[in-house]
């Protein structure tokens, strides 16, 4: 028979199945996935290759005008303590929390929450919060230790949360949930009887934590505190907010400072953000050198994580004590401020009002800015989600397609390590210019959204899908179904609480959005956080306040919808 | 007009390290064919390629006349167009659909309506005694009714060609068996074609009409289960297929003897070709063959006796398995529990034993020298022929 013979059959009698579109289909799918990854590329990459076109022209002119400032050695010295100071408060924070978490009390098993709450409360939104309490004149709390004796008889202080190690303070508290996220999900995969065996061979309980758990919680923790570490690095709200004024300078205001102040200098702007972006990256390549083999870690096999025995008390009240510091009380700092006439150390229930609200629902602006956050946020999910998917996929099942993947692995990986300031500045000088002269558009920040939204809305989804494996699809494909009703039958399904998941915290961190926000933003196309950030420059302290708990009702609001939808896990899967 | 399924030249590697190589296999209409051998030696793969899943680097695959596969020209039908149907290891049922749904799946995605409406999905699920379950979920069912279930999956389209992985790996010992009659019984019914691979030789001979046997990427046997049985061509076949007693041979001046200087007088079953004196074999024999005797007196006529000394032993219920040793050799042995309960008993380890087989038990390879080529059964000489 013919068909054996290595001879080509003759087209004549060839089946459907033999015809031969001219392009293999593998190569067909390569050709699009190529295509997405021009346009990601575009979106991630240019931006921040024409920073740096700009920084080296006229001999690096950017590069001299930056570095040349007589402050400068300051500067980064302040970037870089303000960065470690935060990591080891989110670290042992961080770790403490999740250790705490894993040893509640089976009928406080719901505080297991609580330290990823804070990641609800905008940033913003905290700081503020803070800055009424703890302003040095008018801080609520500052006025408040000011009754006790010692302190008594001054006008300000004894806290200054305006000053550098009250700003680390504050921002290692906002990270602290991100290492609780990565830690907590390390301790979930340690069986309990590694636990157990370390006990039952003379450990103490102290021993067991130092010298079990610790080190199998390495990768974990090496992973989370890279990302706090590079989140410290970029960190732009606290600093921006709080040590404006008093002469704190990090690498990211210095970025603002030199886009914002006119003439803007986009060169020297950009050669400022030159070490972020090289740490950054390094951080990344590093860190996936240090973790190397992950089967080292793996303690699968075995009872979960160890069922908690005893009462567990210290764990309660660590966790309570965590939300009071993180949440409630920069709170109370927000709504007390929000429901009075004016700022003042004073406080008289007699002058509780909700005109600040009327105000705030009554104004154009800022109605406008709810709609455009909410429009933008939403429109950077629908379209990062099915994106996010497809670079998934391309990482799961692309073996065959090494160089690809390895390309988006990079370039979704690049957004989580390069701080949002640096892709604000970034968009602002691609998207003023041709081709696409976007500035002031909905759309550019939708497009700045998207880049940074990319490593949550990949990483969420490739972890889902290694999960689900080969399997189901596999099944699907031997049942005569195209890869098309493949995705559309039984992964789409499938992956349906992880995609839910990934849009309530895309959601959040979107409507939070504030660094790369306020330097594409222009003065008629706001978002929440622009405009909050507006009325702090202008002093209308009660509408701050008013404002920033809008900002957290509108959040509190997409995940309750994403809690309907997707049932109450939403959030535990993050 | 052929409508057989072939593979030729079929080669698979991953990096230097080859999976599967230059395999040839034919499959007749309605045929089941167990691919049978150790983990690792590409059986699984083979299939994959099969179904698609694995591209593999060279050959060509054939479902009757229609080419699925062919290295040379890139062609490389996907899995969902070349009408096969599945059954996993894993089960692989999708969480989020009832029975039905899983069931009618095929049908469905396959536009195969009139199907449905007939009751294809009914009748499919009555088949593998799941008619009662069609609106449960897959959580909701037992680990045996979810490979019923997937069985009826791959069967109700039917296919062209039906896959199995290793579909009762994961099921325990009598759900194990229960399952594999079932699939038995329906091929028997159906006549569907089927590739079924295991690594179990129980299952490959209840099951298979032919059986293949692979080592390192390649056919070892390909053959009709008895044959296999009775047959193996190579040491590695052997002992795979349950002859686990092993002894090594030498062709001294007085003729054939074990590594305990035994005589096996083996001029009833005639090593070809080892003639010389100083050659060495390797003789392979199961365990039912070895026969334990309280005294020497017992020993059949014919049979080879050999000097062993009692090992270890395991009360087994109406039998022992016994462990002796001859020379630096481990047999086991299956001895009567009744006959033997109360000698075994007063034995300490180190006991002498007597011990015997029949010459025409034993097959003779030629001595292993890592060359499976170099292993082939030198004698095929029955017993009687060569009296």
């Amino acid at each position: 028979m013919a068909i054996l013979s290595t001879e080509r059959p003759s087209t004549a009698s060839t089946t459907p199945a033999h015809r031969h579109k001219g392009i293999p289909v593998h190569w067909r799918a390569r050709i699009w996935y190529g295509a997405l990854l021009v346009v990601l590329a575009y979106l991630v990459l240019l931006p921040m290759v024409r920073l740096q076109l700009l920084a080296f022209e006229n001999d690096a002119q950017g590069y001299r005008t930056q570095y040349g400032r007589y402050d400068i050695a300051q500067t980064i010295g302040t970037t870089v303590a303000f960065a470690l100071g935060s990591l080891v408060i989110a670290m042992v924070l961080g770790t403490l929390l999740a250790f705490a978490a894993s040893r509640l009390p089976a009928k406080a098993g719901f505080l297991r929450v609580i330290p990823i709450l804070p990641i609800v409360m905008p940033s913003v939104a905290n700081i503020v919060g803070w800055a009424f309490l703890l302003s040095p004149g008018p801080g609520y709390l500052n006025v408040l230790l000011r009754m006790l004796p010692w302190w008594n008889g001054s006008d300000t202080g004894p806290i200054d949360v305006y000053t550098l190690p009250w700003i680390i303070i504050l921002t290692g508290f906002g990270l602290t949930s991100f290492v609780y996220l990565f830690v907590n999900s390390g301790m979930e995969s340690i069986s309990s009887e590694h636990l157990e065996a370390a006990q039952v061979s003379g450990s103490s309980s102290l021993g067991v934590f130092f010298r079990v758990l610790l080190p199998l919680l390495r990768p974990s923790l090496i992973y989370g505190g890279g990302i706090a570490f590079l989140l410290g690095l970029g960190q732009f709200t606290g600093p921006l907010l709080l040590g404006q004024n008093s002469g704190v300078k990090v690498l990211t205001t210095e970025m603002y400072r030199r886009v914002s102040e006119s003439p803007s200098d986009f060169a020297a702007a950009a050669a400022a953000g030159s070490p972020l972006v090289i740490f950054g990256i390094a951080l990344v390549l590093i860190q996936k050198a240090m973790l190397g083999d992950q089967t080292r870690f793996v303690t699968h096999g075995g009872k979960a994580f160890a069922p908690p025995t005893g009462k567990g008390t210290w764990a309660t009240i660590t966790i309570s004590l965590f939300a009071l510091v993180s949440l409630v009380i920069p709170m109370v700092g927000l709504i007390i401020v929000s429901l009075t006439p004016y700022w003042s150390g004073s406080l008289s229930w007699s002058l509780l009002t909700l005109d600040n609200f009327r105000v705030l629902f009554a104004t154009d602006a800022i109605v406008e800015s709810v709609v455009t956050s909410v429009l933008t946020s939403l429109g950077a999910v629908a379209i990062c989600v099915p994106i996010g998917y497809l670079m998934a996929n391309l990482l799961v099942r692309g073996r065959r397609f090494r160089i690809l993947a390895m390309i988006a692995d990079l370039i979704t990986a690049l957004p989580l390590s390069v701080p949002a300031v640096i892709f604000g500045v970034g968009f602002l000088l691609t998207y003023t210019e041709p081709p696409f002269i976007l500035y002031g558009t909905r759309t550019v920040i939708v497009l700045v959204y998207i880049v940074l939204m990319l490593p949550f809305a990949t990483r969420m989804q490739m972890t889902s899908m290694l999960a689900l494996g080969n399997t189901y699809t596999e099944a699907s494909a031997t049942s005569g179904a195209s890869p098309f009703v493949t995705n559309i039958r039984i992964m789409l399904p499938l992956m349906r609480p992880t995609i839910l998941s990934a849009v309530a915290l895309m959601f959040i961190l979107l409507t939070h959005e504030f660094a790369a926000s306020l330097l594409v933003r222009s003065s008629t196309t706001q978002v929440m956080g622009t405009l909050l950030y507006d009325m702090w420059q202008n002093g209308t302290y009660p509408l701050v306040a008013a404002m920033a708990l809008l900002m957290t009702a509108v959040t509190t609001a997409g995940v309750g919808v994403a809690m309907l939808i997707g049932g109450r896990n939403v959030l535990s899967k993050l | 007009m052929t409508s057989k399924f072939r593979v030729s030249g079929l080669t698979k590697s991953y990096g230097s390290n080859i999976v599967v190589d230059q395999l040839d296999l034919e499959i007749e209409e309605g045929e089941f064919l167990v691919l049978l051998g150790p983990s690792g030696c590409g059986k699984t793969t083979t299939l994959r390629c099969l179904a698609g899943l694995e591209t593999p680097q060279d050959g060509t695959i054939t479902f009757k006349d229609r080419m699925v596969f062919d290295g040379q020209s890139h062609l490389n039908v996907p899995a969902h167009k070349r009408n096969i149907g599945m059954v996993f290891q894993s089960y692989a049922l999708w969480p989020h659909m009832t029975v039905r749904k899983n069931i009618g799946y095929p049908l469905k995605v396959r536009n195969m309506k009139q199907d449905i409406d007939s009751g294809a999905i009914e009748a499919a699920a009555e088949m593998v005694d799941c008619g009662k379950l069609l609106d449960r979920y897959p959580s909701q069912l037992s680990g045996g009714q979810q490979q019923r279930v997937a069985v009826a999956r791959g069967l109700v389209s039917r296919p062209d060609l039906v896959l199995f992985d290793e579909p009762l790996s994961n099921l325990d010992a009598r759900l194990r068996d229960q399952v594999r009659s079932q699939i038995h019984q329906l091929h028997q019914k159906l006549g569907f074609t089927a590739v079924f691979v295991t690594h179990d030789q129980s299952e490959a001979f209840a099951l298979g009409d032919r059986l293949a046997i692979m080592k390192s990427g390649k056919i070892e046997q390909y053959d009709a289960p008895e044959h296999v049985f009775e047959n193996p061509v190579s040491e590695y076949v052997a002992a795979f297929i349950g002859m686990g007693n092993r002894l090594e041979l030498r062709n001294g001046h007085d003729g054939w003897m074990t590594s305990a200087s035994d005589p096996i007088d083996l001029k009833r079953a005639a090593v070809r070709g080892l003639a010389d004196e100083g050659a060495t074999a390797v003789a392979r024999f199961r365990p039912d063959d070895l026969t334990l005797h309280r005294s020497m007196n017992e020993v059949p006529a014919g049979n080879v006796s050999l000097h062993a000394e009692l090992v270890t032993y395991e009360y087994g219920g109406r039998h022992f398995d016994v462990t002796v040793k001859t020379g630096t050799e481990e047999l086991t042995l299956r001895a009567n529990a009744y006959e033997h309960s109360a000698a075994l008993r007063a034995s300490k380890p180190g006991e002498p034993m007597v011990v015997s087989f029949s010459p025409s038990a034993l097959r003779v390879f030629a001595a292993n020298t890592g060359d499976a080529a170099a292993a082939r059964q030198l004698t095929a000489v029955p017993a009687e022929a060569a009296a």
